[in-house]
């Protein structure tokens, strides 16, 4: 059988060569375990997100390599109206939601799409999640300051305020920083907001809690968000 | 050595090859484009906000005279903070409406709809900039307005929200934090804003937008009665054929839905005709 006789002076490039498919298959396999997901991963998962494997959020796009490929060069000379996904779906506010909506969400990603919020999401994306979720991070909370309330709640009156220090003095003197030492975003959790601004969860522990800290305003949520199996049953109901 | 020709056609041939397996497979189908449908659009995006705006209209003045109003007479109550564990009530018609919202959010149609006002109970629902600059003229003459939203590009419309019914005055004169205290019946109290994407619809998406909105209705109207249903101390409704007016009832989401579809669709039904 000639067509396996190797070159006795094509014999270091014949083995380097076997050797590096070789190679090459298996870090491919190795990657392509469940078990190997950290190292694909741009970096440590989100909290509550270390049990989630990619293919949750990294769904296949539509269609395979080729067909994905013609599609965005028709989109590319104008031939079709949108481009596609390529390799792997966008991750979106949908896939976030499919988990984490909840009827009870004090501020709803899609409220924020009212033309009335469009230069305060010039500030602060609050249409998306990953403005101040950003994944990959090993954290809870990304957003770059946590004073976010200034940027619609400036007007913020309390009728029979109960707060030692009233509302509108702390939002006079800009103390948008205690904001969030009563108030969760969200509005998920079950918690006795103290009167005394004294007896508010002090920034420190909050900023830890960001950070990916145990939760200072306790564990009794209203709703929880769905693990991966949970989540993998309601796509059967559909 | 003698090294080897480049061969054109060799060349030639691959290109083929390439150019023939990239096209063979007709690329990935289109998904939400107009040319994918065979079915004609014969209804612009005002039309359809306009239709929807109605039955919009319909059901918060059902739900706000009916549910609302007479339920308040047998003792029923209706909380802005009616999700809460501790509190035992029904969505007033602002969070009704916004509950309303978030279920078509959640489903297919990219429908957007908005509540808000000039003196909204809650500051954060006060128009600002184009919607703020619309409004007054809504509050002059009741008649919608459109526009197309650059920055978001999305096509929408504005339309009055009046004080429909007497609920609705009272309520509002006598919350804690209302910035108003003299409004009356019939007062443009806000404006619902809808946003919808493309600027022209099919028959067919036509009824999608429609049937998103009854959709909203009913799951924000089943959250409703599943709150009910956990009450501890208050005294729980029947649900059923009755409404409030007979008692101490409320109607089952079909019942509520059917009487919703009794009053708008002669209007709707007019509006699909007059297109033909």
């Amino acid at each position: 059988m000639g067509i396996f006789k190797v070159s006795p002076l094509r014999k270091r490039q014949f083995w380097g060569g076997l050797s590096g498919l070789a190679l090459g298959v298996g870090v491919i396999l190795f990657l392509s375990l469940k078990t190997s997901e950290e190292y694909v991963s741009l970096g440590p998962m989100n909290n509550g997100h270390n049990e989630i494997s990619c293919a949750a959020c990294h769904t296949d796009a539509n269609g395979n390599l080729s067909q994905q490929i013609q599609s965005n060069m028709a989109h590319a000379f104008g031939m079709r109206e949108n481009g596609v996904d390529f390799g792997t779906k966008d991750v979106t506010v949908k896939n976030c939601l499919e988990c984490h909506d909840r009827p009870n969400d004090r501020h709803p990603t899609y409220r924020f799409s009212e033309p009335r919020f469009r230069k305060v999401i010039k500030k602060i994306d609050a249409t998306t999640c990953i403005t101040c979720h950003t994944e990959h991070n090993g954290e809870r909370v990304s957003v770059a300051a946590i004073n976010y309330c200034m940027n619609c709640h400036q007007d913020l009156e309390v009728e029979n305020d109960p707060v030692n220090i009233s509302h509108v003095k702390l939002i006079a003197n800009e103390q948008w920083f205690t904001c969030i030492q009563c108030h969760d975003f969200h509005g998920n959790h079950r918690y006795n907001v103290p009167t005394k601004l004294q007896d508010t969860i002090p920034l420190k522990i909050i900023q830890n809690y960001l950070d990916g800290g145990e939760d200072p305003y306790g564990k009794d949520k209203k709703y929880l968000g769905l693990s991966e199996p949970e989540w993998i049953k309601t796509l059967q109901k559909k | 050595m003698k090294k080897p020709e480049s061969s054109p056609f060799l060349v030639l041939i691959i290109l083929i090859v390439s150019f023939v397996l990239l096209n063979s497979c007709g690329g990935v189908p289109e998904e939400n484009s107009t040319s994918a449908t065979s079915e004609g659009n014969v209804f612009s995006v005002d039309e359809v906000l306009e239709m929807v705006s109605k039955e919009n209209d319909v059901t918060r003045t059902l739900y706000t005279k009916a549910i609302v109003g007479k339920g308040k007479l047998q003792g029923m109550k209706f909380d802005e903070d009616w999700r809460k564990d501790d509190v035992e009530a029904g969505p007033l018609p602002a969070l009704f409406l916004r509950g309303v919202a978030t279920s078509i959010r959640k489903g297919p149609i990219p429908l957007g709809l908005y509540l808000g006002s000039d003196f909204p109970i809650n500051n954060a629902n006060k128009f600002e900039g184009e919607q703020e600059k619309l409004f007054e003229e809504i509050k002059e003459t009741q008649d919608p307005k459109f526009f197309y939203d650059e920055s978001q590009e999305l096509h929408t419309a504005m339309f009055a929200d009046l004080a429909s019914a007497q609920a609705c005055v009272t309520c509002h004169n006598e919350h804690p934090q209302t910035a108003k205290t003299d409004w009356k019946l019939g007062d443009v109290m806000g404006a619902t804003t809808w946003q919808y994407p493309k600027d022209s619809l099919s028959y067919t998406g036509a009824l999608d937008v429609l049937n998103a909105y009854a959709k909203g209705t009913v799951d924000v109207y089943v959250e409703y009665l599943d709150e009910i249903a956990a009450f501890k101390s208050s005294e729980k409704p029947i649900i059923g054929e009755k409404w409030p007016e007979d008692g101490n009832y409320l109607p089952t989401p079909e019942v509520f839905l059917d009487s919703v579809r009794k009053l708008s669709s002669y209007e709707t039904l007019k509006s699909l005709i007059a297109s033909k």
